[in-house]
């Protein structure tokens, strides 16, 4: 992602069903970063990959499609052990939920 | 229509509700585990009030109980077994999907969840309840409506069987009866009597004390002769007006004229009050016998007539006797 993009906001459009219950499930997704940065000192995987599983199957119904995608990232990259890809995702996804705009539908 | 949420992430269960909600679906129930879901259900406490679910969705990666292991325990329960239970799933693995529709899954949903998707699945998963439920209500009720028409159809027949004023079998029994035990009589080759009786002065006792007792009279006798008769076999019926007729299966003339005078003694015991009798104080009977050896020749109609030609010389002899018909 190139310095320029960094700053511009992600507009997300939230479906009228999930208005009321996204503060809840941005906080969840803090809630998460936490848990796997905790998970990661103490190479955890499998928590780290069941966080990233939960997260991959909600974001999208959400209308967060980049909760789903990076959700997906760490939960494989977990499967593998794969420490740096997901300090990687972590580090996107703390800047995708930084830079989010909603935009209610 | 009431539907189950089972899923054990919070975020995931609270969305699912609201789209449901939003789709006039009211009734969601969330639970984040497979225990908790037996608990709702009932599973656990067979006394604990069940509730009532149409629908389940059902996660399939959940801690401790997987949704698959789950969906296999709720199918186990009888009552439960028609529920519809709707996996979600995040992957489309063969393996999984087979071990989900093998566990009594109907349909699967993967994730990220497509909401039109969703939608169509829950609709016609509870079309398929609402269809199963109201075909078993349809089945239960032919099943309640053929018992009842059984049980009237038993009454009716015991009913055309049966005298109505005295009770004792009708002259329609007679005919079928008597001619089974005069087939039977020819196959075994054993006796068969008949004992034809009728009440004297009848016409005089209506008369004398009005239709009403007249139908208490003919009632009393019947009773009192009906238990007269010992054996299994033997019956009395009303023949007609106040003429009754006994037949005796497997008894000989000899058998049935100590019944004929069993007949007179119990008429003279219940000592009913006739004052316009030619005959007694009391009311009296007159009494015919026949008896027979049938075979292939002999005629049921002609021995019917014997014993009521009998009957007809008891009348003509002076009432309150027994005459006996011609033997063969």
């Amino acid at each position: 992602m190139s310095e320029k993009t960094e700053r511009e906001k992600i507009k997300v459009t939230v479906p009228s069903y999930a208005i009321q219950l996204v503060p809840n499930f941005l906080k969840n997704r803090e809630k998460d970063i936490k848990e796997v940065e905790k998970s990661l000192k103490k190479e955890d995987f499998e928590t780290i990959q069941r966080l990233g599983h939960s997260m991959k199957g909600s974001g999208s119904i959400y209308g967060f499609d980049g909760i789903t995608e990076l959700g997906k990232i760490i939960e494989s990259s977990a499967k593998s052990k794969n420490t740096s890809e997901i300090k990687n995702s972590l580090a996107e996804l703390k800047d995708y939920l930084n830079r989010i705009e909603i935009v209610n539908e | 229509m009431d539907i189950l949420i089972v899923d054990d992430s919070e975020d995931q269960l609270l969305v699912l509700k609201s789209i449901l909600n939003e789709k006039g679906y009211e009734s969601i129930h969330l639970v984040s585990s497979a225990e908790e879901a037996f608990d709702f259900l009932g599973l656990k406490d067979k006394k604990k009030k069940k509730g009532e679910i149409d629908l389940i969705l059902m996660d399939v990666i959940m801690p401790k109980t997987n949704g698959i292991e789950a969906c296999e325990r709720i199918k186990r329960e009888n009552a439960l077994k028609d529920t519809p239970i709707i996996m979600i799933t995040a992957n489309r693995e063969e393996a999984q999907l087979q071990a989900a529709f093998q566990a009594g899954a109907m349909d699967y949903i993967t994730k990220p969840i497509n909401i039109t998707e969703l939608l169509a699945r829950i609709r016609s998963a509870l079309r398929l309840k609402m269809e199963t439920d109201s075909r078993k209500e349809r089945e239960r009720e032919l099943t309640e409506m053929a018992e009842r028409l059984d049980a009237a159809n038993k009454k009716l027949t015991r009913m055309s069987y049966l005298d109505g004023l005295t009770g004792v079998p009708n002259r329609r029994y007679f005919e079928e009866f008597f001619a089974r035990e005069w087939k039977n009589a020819i196959r075994l080759n054993s006796p068969l009597s008949l004992i034809m009786f009728d009440i004297d002065c009848f016409k005089a006792y209506n008369d004398t004390y009005g239709h009403l007792n007249g139908d208490d009279c003919l009632k009393k006798i019947a009773s009192s002769l009906e238990n007269a008769l010992k054996r299994p076999r033997d019956f009395l019926c009303r023949y007609g007006g106040e003429e009754f007729i006994a037949v005796l299966p497997d008894t000989d003339k000899k058998g049935a004229l100590s019944v004929a005078k069993r007949f007179l003694e119990k008429t003279d015991k219940l000592k009913i009050v006739h004052k316009n009798s030619t005959v007694s104080k009391n009311v009296t009977i007159s009494v015919g016998v026949a008896a027979i050896n049938p075979d292939k020749k002999s005629k049921p109609t002609s021995f019917i007539g014997e014993v009521d030609k009998a009957l007809y010389e008891a009348k003509q002899s002076g009432r309150n006797c027994i005459k006996e018909g011609f033997t063969t």
